[in-house]
């Protein structure tokens, strides 16, 4: 037993030694745990130096061993081994030592367990490298996912290509796509961006050249993106194998810097545009930029202002004043000492308002300026930056604006008339300002919806308004229409609402717009014409362009014996004889082309057609009457019936008048001829007898005695011829023309005219032709035709010319009007009817030196045919003959 | 002493031609009467002796109602041709008429010196003469 003994304590001694020297950690213990020997390693790698362990328990050297562990340590002790290649050794101040361990139990001779083995490795430092190194790729992936960066190989020997899981995100593909070389070059955009790829990747597989592109791709969802691509190649033997690089998701980045070049070249243009004025002052308020809008603006070159001039050049000083006061005032500063700079400090400013500007060349123009402070890192102001446009135009328009806007205003108070909008959904109403005052409202006091519109309208109205409005509504039409209001200070008006309704793309109303007139006056004025109308004497009918019967007074209803109602908007023409209306619609019409008051077919007698179908003898009057609903024509009708049986009394007194007068004429004339007869034939002789008394009684001797006694007799037997002549001329226009009459053939007369002129005829070898084919008889006193004939043949041939055969013709003739003419012409020495034609058939004329011209003949026909109603003239020239023509009744 | 007074007539009435002449011898005034029984040839007789103041009349008696031509119709060839006539000569329209209208139309002719209704009488014709000497 003994023995046994012996070598196990040789063999604990040796293995004690050995376990002592040992380079590593190695520990022996015993059944119990409790250490039998320990290597320096140990000591120092569980910092156990300078410690007496030996014979201590390994649970008390070490207490923050677990229970999983001591189960360990009970398994080696019956025979298992425990290994483990590291694992984390929470030390008992909270320290982790990673270790990797090797317990197994150890054997003494009898084969039986004499306790446990432990051999450790304090792996601490190593794993530490290795968590540093998995954190770093921990790092790196998630920076590469949020980077959107993948990986990417390409094994050219085997033609395999390798993608990381972002690069397939990038690309919209599967997780288990797998690529392969064709078509990985298929994703580049076609065009620049797969020129580019196919060229960099022909390039580092043949050239080894290394690539880093900002290509466009186009993914498997046909989604466009911006990647930056990096590769390079490997190589061995100068064959290249492999080529690998990362490829990054960039198209956030590129559109970004698309939208920056873009947001830089806007900027730029901004900065460029010559509508645009930029100008920028330093912390010395000395102009620092100033583009070309600015100079076009202000006729300033840069180079003029730039470093040398402050706004202050263009701009007018009670405007900095007032603009420096504003802005003092919005910070709670006093504008007397504020300092635009260092009382800015820390502060935001964008004053944006309307400026006056001074051009180079003196001129102003308004323009609309946004002022902002430009800021240094620290909040300073480091000087302002000012963009301004020319609004002149907008000036321009907005106070052509403002004027028309007063002008609707004084149109609006001109017309008494306001103009509204209702927003039917929001219930909003807005009024313009004469709305507020026809209504007599104060336009800063109500809140305008609806209703306050309705409270006002009169309320037997009210109903009717309703009504309407609802109509409107309904129909999306609005009808306009007139009602009563009573204003705010109770005055009752008259309104007239005109709207346009406005609906949605879905036809519901949304608005209404419209206008609102106040025609109190109009009403009265209505109601004075309606009064005016009915006290008018006429009858009063008017009527529209189309003809229609707008509106009859009650005199026209009394006139034609129809009611209102019967005859509103029926054709005029109804109160006109069928035999007028054609012509009269035509007159209608003209009338309305060329509407003038004036009386209606003036000079002609007009008719009016009343209901029971008799006619009544009218006067009518137009009057154009222009009103809203266009030209009416207002004819005034005057019933002339009693005006037309006194107009015929008239014209038959004017008629009987006439013929007295006539008559009265006649015996004046009759007087008058008398008068000149007695004036220049009777006068003379009686005169020549008086100057012969005179002379007669003178004389002293017998002879001159019987000389004047001589004279005497020719004078009175010339006085007695011319009062027959006179005696037989008043008796001729005394007969009674109607007795005697008989029908006479004139070749009869001639026949006889002859006889009796025979010897003349043949003395004077007179040649006398007749043609009474046309006319060949006349009904007439035999006596006078003779007369005449005889008279006006034989002055024929007593004034006939001596150098040629005395022609005397005569011919009878019938007029149009079934009248008989008779011509004797003849050639004889004819008479200056210039100079004797008025005294041609006068009593006693003679125009020729001839010895038995008496001036009778003429007198007497003249008298004869007058006295039958007929009439004689006569043409001449001297030395070519006469031609007296006759005219019968 | 008094001068022959050439005195001229232009009446178509014989009876009134012949108490003229009678009454103009009757008074103490030496006159010669020469008479035309119409006015166109007096103007003849006037027109040929333009110049002639022996043959051209002191005194012209007008009537108005004669043959060919009257006595306005003379007055109207007598104005055409009075600036030639180296004598004034005195025309009295005489006439019976009593007709305003032929009185009127005789004192508007300014070459007329009065109208005197017929007869004429032997004091009116003094006072003619009286007045031309």
């Amino acid at each position: 037993m003994n023995k046994p003994k012996s070598n196990r304590k040789v063999q604990e001694e040796y293995n004690k030694i050995f376990i002592e020297q040992a380079p590593t950690a190695i520990a022996m213990l015993d059944n119990d745990m409790k250490y039998i020997a320990v290597s320096q390693r140990w000591l120092k790698d569980y910092k156990l130096e300078g410690q007496k362990i030996i014979g201590r328990s390994h649970y008390e050297i070490f207490p923050e061993i677990g229970d999983d562990w001591k189960e360990n340590h009970k398994k080696c002790l019956q025979g298992e081994i425990n290994k483990c290649d590291e694992a984390p050794f929470r030390r008992a101040d909270g320290s982790v030592q990673w270790i990797y361990w090797d317990v197994r139990p150890w054997y003494i001779t009898d084969g039986s367990i004499g306790g446990l083995i432990m051999h450790t490795g304090d792996i601490t430092h190593l794993k530490e490298k290795d968590l540093e190194k998995s954190r770093i790729e921990a790092i790196l992936e998630k920076t590469n996912e949020v980077a959107r960066i993948g990986t990417w190989e390409f094994n050219i020997i085997k033609n395999e290509i390798f993608w990381s899981k972002i690069i397939k995100e990038i690309h919209e593909v599967p997780e288990d796509y797998k690529p392969n070389f064709e078509e990985c070059l298929l994703f580049f955009k076609e065009g620049e961006s797969r020129e580019k790829a196919v060229n960099a990747t022909n390039n580092a597989l043949t050239k080894g050249t290394p690539f880093d592109l900002e290509l466009e791709i186009v993914t498997a969802k046909g989604n466009s993106r911006w990647v930056r691509a990096i590769g390079k190649s490997e190589t061995t033997e100068g064959k290249t194998n492999r080529l690998f690089g990362i490829f990054q998701d960039i198209s956030k980045i590129k559109l970004s810097e698309l939208a920056l070049d873009r947001a830089h070249s806007e900027l730029k243009a901004i900065f460029n545009s010559r509508s645009i004025a930029i100008i920028s002052t330093d912390k010395d308020g000395i102009i620092k930029n100033f583009n070309r809008g600015a100079e076009a603006l202000l006729g300033y070159k840069a180079n003029e202002v730039i470093g040398v001039k402050k706004p202050s050049v263009y701009l007018l000083e009670e405007e900095v004043k007032k603009f420096t006061k504003d802005i003092a005032e919005s910070f709670g500063k006093n504008a007397a000492n504020f300092n635009h700079y260092s009382d800015l400090a820390g502060r935001e400013l964008n004053d944006t308002r309307e400026w006056t500007y001074i051009r180079k060349d003196g001129s102003t123009f308004p323009a609309l300026c946004t002022l902002s402070a430009i800021k240094n890192s620290e909040g300073q102001n480091e000087g302002f930056i000012a963009v301004s446009t020319n609004i002149s135009e907008i000036k321009k328009v907005e106070n052509e604006l403002l004027r028309k806007n007063q002008m609707l205003n004084v149109a609006e108070k001109i017309t008494m008339m306001g103009n509204w909008q209702w927003d039917t959904i929001t219930n909003v109403v807005k009024w313009s300002k004469n709305l507020y005052s026809i209504f007599e409202l104060d336009e800063s006091q109500e809140e305008l919806t609806y209703d306050t519109y309705f409270s006002f309208v009169h309320p037997d109205d009210q109903k009717d308004v309703t009504t309407i409005v609802q109509q409107s509504i309904k129909d999306k039409k609005f009808h306009d229409f007139i009602h009563r209001i009573i204003t705010k200070t109770g005055k009752t008006k008259t309104v007239q609402l005109l709207a346009e309704i406005i609906t949605n793309d879905q036809g519901e109303v949304i608005e209404m717009i419209g206008t609102c007139q106040d025609v109190t006056e109009q009403k009265m004025a209505e109601k004075k014409f309606r009064g005016l109308l009915e006290s008018a004497p006429d009858a009063i009918v008017i009527v529209n362009a189309t003809g229609k019967i707008q509106l009859i007074n009650k005199q026209a209803e009394k006139l034609f014996g129809y009611q209102t109602e019967e005859l509103h908007n029926k054709p005029v023409e109804i109160l006109i004889p069928a035999r007028f209306t054609t012509k009269h619609t035509d007159d209608r019409k003209r009338f309305f082309l060329t509407p003038k008051t004036r009386i209606m077919g003036e000079g002609k007698e007009l008719y009016g057609l009343k209901k029971n179908g008799k006619e009544i003898p009218v006067q009518i009057s137009l009057s154009p009457l222009h009103t809203e609903e266009g030209l009416l024509v207002s004819a005034a009708i005057r019933d002339i019936t009693k005006q037309k049986l006194a107009e015929q009394k008239i014209i038959e007194s004017k008629e009987n008048l006439e013929i007295i007068a006539e008559k009265l004429r006649h015996q004046n004339k009759q007087l008058a001829d008398f008068t000149h007869i007695t004036s220049h034939n009777l006068r003379a002789p009686v005169s020549n007898l008086n100057a012969l008394l005179s002379l007669y009684k003178e004389g002293t001797n017998e002879v001159d005695k019987n000389d004047l006694f001589n004279k005497f007799e020719t004078v009175i037997h010339h006085l007695t011829s011319t009062l027959n002549t006179l005696m037989l001329a008043l008796k001729i226009e005394s007969e009674d023309l109607e007795e005697d009459l008989e029908t006479i053939r004139f070749e009869d007369i001639l026949h006889k005219t002859k006889e009796i002129l025979s010897g003349e005829i043949i003395n004077s070898g007179s040649v006398i032709d007749s043609d009474f084919s046309k006319c060949p008889k006349i009904k007439y006193k035999r006596i006078y035709l003779e007369s005449i004939f005889l008279n006006l043949i034989g002055n024929a041939i007593k004034y006939r010319s001596h150098l040629r055969t005395p022609e005397i013709c005569i011919e009878s003739a019938l007029t149009d009007e079934g009248k008989a003419v008779l011509t004797f012409k003849d050639n004889g020495l004819g008479i200056d009817l210039e100079r004797h034609g008025h005294k041609l058939f006068g009593l006693n004329k003679v125009f020729h030196r001839h010895p038995d011209a008496k001036g009778v003949g003429l007198f007497l026909t003249k008298t004869q045919i007058k006295a039958m109603g007929g009439h004689i003239s006569a043409t001449s020239k001297v030395d070519e003959g006469t031609t007296f023509t006759i005219n019968f009744n | 002493m008094r001068t022959l007074t050439k005195i001229c007539i232009v009446d178509d009435d014989d009876i009134y031609r012949f108490t003229i002449e009678r009454t103009l011898e009757s008074l103490e005034y030496s006159t010669k009467t020469m008479a035309f029984s119409d006015g166109e040839q007096a103007i003849n007789f006037i027109s040929d002796h333009l110049n002639e103041d022996a043959e051209l009349p002191d005194i012209i008696f007008l009537d108005i109602d004669m043959p060919v031509m009257d006595g306005f119709q003379f007055m109207e060839e007598y104005e055409k041709i009075k600036s030639n006539v180296s004598k004034d000569m005195i025309i009295y329209m005489v006439s019976s008429s009593l007709d305003p209208v032929d009185i009127d139309s005789a004192k508007k002719i300014s070459s007329i010196s009065d109208y005197i209704v017929k007869p004429i009488s032997s004091d009116r014709l003094k006072s003619i003469l009286e007045n031309l000497n």
